[in-house]
């Protein structure tokens, strides 16, 4: 009993400061969500609205290709970031000159704010003066405009992404690899498995719940990226890189149309939860059933 | 001899006249900052020149002359207004001044946001330094007042939207005489929108073959930020006879032709073509760029003419650090269609933008006085001639005649001339208090039309009707 009342004591400043930073302006954005909430209109004040709000992002185009484009950015994104952060992990295991160094360098993207990270990308990126573009046209004649080609603004951002996440990945699949028990591999080198066998049938299976926790976190990140794209595209050219977040971000700071903008926020939270929860359900439930 | 004694004595009694008044000076501004020792004033601003001005100078200066310590964050325009919109609205009091734009300041008068600076300092007159009056303001400062010619913002930039163009190019011989022979017309700054094309598509043409780095214009076309929008609404529509953004407020706030607006009018759609034909043979950073990047454009000789904010021309005509082309810069009107110009010297109308923006104090400060101390200290005539240079901005009448600034207006070639005689023509932003409302509103399909998914005129069309659309919700269209 005395130790469950520590343990509470103990837990008490973490829940009450998750409460207010987390609990209450939840609660708050779902009662914005049901209100017409736009101070600079006629009448500034919050106008109890039903659920109309709701009913008009399930029509709302505009927000229904942000998803659009949302969720193919987060597909490409994360499985390449997994691929990538995968084979630099494997390679990270491995002994090699300079080692420390590489993975010192490959880890600083990480520490950038997204803002500079998009700032970086921009001077990359702008024709003229971006190396990229320069780079692009001398070397294959290609021509890199990202304020013009929607493919390759799309394209770009989720680079962006890439590059400044996939360090994220490979710290997490580092430190399950290591924790890895060396008996199965030497036994199933013993039993004349093959490399591609040993991947499929004992890595992948043993590190599955480091891979599926970082895929929850990145998936969730992805979801609300912002500030790096719009800084890099500001949302365009066009719709093109209007994500879900970019979306809401226009709809609620710049128009200042709070009630429309929460709910997008709370509908935006519920497919993540729900996209978390497929995940889980395909990946980790059905093992647990075996198990069971 | 009797005349050098003469001479002395005045010049030693000016000096001591001066000195005294010096003193006084500080003296006002040493003796009202006492009772705000040890206040810390917060303020948010874009970073833009003028703005770092009062940052890096005019606020240590206010410091040490007064003990109030002034911190001023510069940001984008787009985090400069998210933070101090939040602030006003959730009237949580971290901001003392915020950067009014021009165009923003009709929806915070709607809001009662700011202190009223006139009544303020007519109620409190020990606040009220002896250095200022209102008067000493250009007509600039009319643009801040409400319905009772109150002042809610203290001027701290102002500026309109010149054409700029290469004086380099356009005096070349080689140049004007190939202009000359395409053409049949001497090579001189355009005044109509036909000629502006003419020497654009030439120059683009021109940069072309002889393998330069050269187009024949600016364009502030980004496909995904406002500033598009507003090269378009602000700055081209106006020359075409289409303002306020063909919103009619006086008719129930229409924007469609149908319904008696102008913002899908043929007027619109021709202006809108002719600016996409520009952007079209602009340098390929145009459609990643907004003002500032229009700037740097024109500032790297990219470009033979454009439509560039007045804020950066001083540095663009002067600092050989950040320009390519100083010494080079003139300065026009832009080129207009017939029957614009009337309009605008008989008031009806305007040319292009008038720009800038003032400090106001939020009603939710915690040091409302302590912060009109600062702004009646930044808008002293004295403070103004090196603020001009460094911002090319002049919201005081007495700038004009400062000799430094009559030197820069030599090397900008008339442009401060140009503001203070024919800036009565340009117009600033309609006063909507539904400002970013309706152009968030409309951006989307806006850039949709940049990027070729929607033509010009369905695009206009459909930005009418969402402008419609978007009042009748917020309550103004009924």
């Amino acid at each position: 009993m005395h130790s469950k009342t520590l343990g509470w004591a103990l837990l008490a400043p973490t829940l009450i400061l998750l409460f207010f930073f987390g609990v209450v302006p939840f609660i708050y954005v779902l009662f914005v969500s049901f209100h017409q909430w736009n101070p600079f209109a006629v009448n500034p004040d919050m106008i109890f609205n039903w659920a109309e709000n709701y009913r008009r992002v399930v029509f709302d185009a505009q927000f229904l290709a942000s998803l659009g484009v949302t969720i193919a950015f987060v597909f490409f994104a994360v499985v390449s970031e997994l691929i990538i952060g995968y084979a630099l992990a494997q390679a990270f295991m491995r002994d090699f000159p300079g080692k420390a160094f590489f993975r010192t360098i490959h880890t600083l993207p990480l520490i950038m704010a997204p803002i500079i990270v998009g700032s970086i990308w921009k001077l990359m990126t702008t024709p003229s003066i971006g190396i990229l573009p320069n780079i692009l046209d001398d070397w294959f004649g290609y021509n890199l405009n990202i304020g013009q080609s929607a493919l390759q603004a799309f394209t770009v951002t989720v680079i962006m992404d890439i590059w400044h996440w996939t360090p994220l990945v490979t710290l997490s699949l580092i430190a399950a690899l290591v924790s890895l028990p060396p008996d199965p591999f030497e036994q199933a080198q013993i039993d004349g498995a093959n490399k591609r066998q040993i991947f499929w049938h004992i890595t992948l299976p043993m590190i599955r719940p480091a891979i599926i926790a970082t895929v929850f976190i990145r998936l969730m990140d992805a979801l609300r990226t912002v500030d790096e794209v719009l800084m890099l595209t500001g949302g365009g050219p066009g719709s093109a890189t209007r994500y879900v977040g970019v979306h809401i971000f226009k709809e609620v700071f710049p128009r200042t149309n709070y009630g429309y903008g929460s709910a997008i926020s709370v509908v935006v939270l519920y497919l993540t939860i729900v996209a978390c929860w497929l995940l889980y359900v395909s990946l980790i439930a059905p093992r647990n059933t075996r198990k069971g | 001899m009797n005349i050098a004694l003469k001479i002395g004595a005045s010049a030693l009694a000016l000096s001591f006249a001066a000195g005294m008044a010096a003193a006084q000076d500080d003296s006002f501004w040493k003796e009202a900052g006492a009772q705000f020792e040890g206040v810390t004033l917060r303020g948010v601003t874009e970073a833009t020149p003028p703005s770092n001005y009062v940052k890096d100078v005019l606020a240590p200066q206010f410091e040490e002359l007064t003990g109030i310590r002034v911190d001023i964050e510069t940001t984008s325009w787009d985090q400069m207004y998210d933070k101090a919109i939040k602030d006003m609205e959730a009237g949580t009091g971290i901001y003392d001044m915020v950067y009014i734009e021009q165009d923003i300041v009709y929806a915070y008068l709607a809001r009662d946001f700011l202190t009223d600076i006139t009544g303020t300092l007519t109620e409190k007159p020990e606040l009220k330094s002896p250095a200022f009056e209102e008067s000493m303001l250009t007509s600039f400062a009319e643009f801040f007042r409400d319905e009772d010619d109150h002042l809610y913002g203290m001027p701290v930039e102002a500026f309109i939207k010149p054409y700029l163009y290469r004086t380099d190019l356009f005096s070349d011989p080689e140049i004007m005489a190939a202009f000359k022979e395409q053409t049949g017309r001497d090579l001189a700054p355009a005044k109509t929108h036909e000629e502006y094309t003419e020497i654009a598509d030439f120059f683009t043409q021109w940069g072309k073959d002889h393998d330069l780095d050269l187009w024949g214009t600016t364009a502030q076309a980004h496909t995904g930020h406002a500033a598009s929008w507003y090269e378009y609404f602000e700055s081209v529509a106006p020359t075409f006879g289409v303002y306020n953004w063909g919103i009619d407020p006086e008719n129930n706030y229409a924007a469609t032709v149908e319904n008696g607006g102008q913002m899908n009018s043929p007027e619109a759609k021709e202006a809108l073509k002719w600016w996409l034909h520009l952007r079209d043979i602009a340098p390929p950073e145009s459609v990643q760029s907004t003002w500032t990047e229009v700037a740097t454009t024109f500032a790297a000789g990219r470009a033979a003419q454009g439509l560039v904010y007045g804020e950066n021309a001083a540095w663009i005509a002067s600092d050989e650090n950040q320009s390519r082309v100083v010494g080079n810069v003139g300065v026009a009107l832009p080129p207009l269609s017939e029957g614009v110009l009337e309009d605008a010297e008989s008031g009806e109308g305007y040319l292009g933008y008038y720009d800038g923006g003032a400090f106001g104090v939020p009603v939710t400060s915690k040091n409302k006085e302590a912060a009109l101390l600062f702004l009646q200290y930044i808008a002293q005539d004295e403070l103004q001639a090196d603020w001009a240079l460094a911002g090319s901005r002049i919201t005081n009448n007495a700038t004009y005649d400062d000799p430094k600034v009559q030197a820069l207006n030599e090397e900008l070639g008339g442009y401060f001339d140009m503001l203070r005689d024919q800036g009565d023509l340009f117009g600033g932003a309609p006063a909507y208090p539904f400002h970013a409302q309706v152009r968030e509103a409309t951006a989307p399909i806006f850039y949709s039309i940049l990027t070729g998914d929607i033509g010009p005129d369905e695009g206009l069309d459909q930005m009418a009707a969402k402008a419609e659309e978007e009042l009748t919700s917020l309550g103004y269209r009924q």
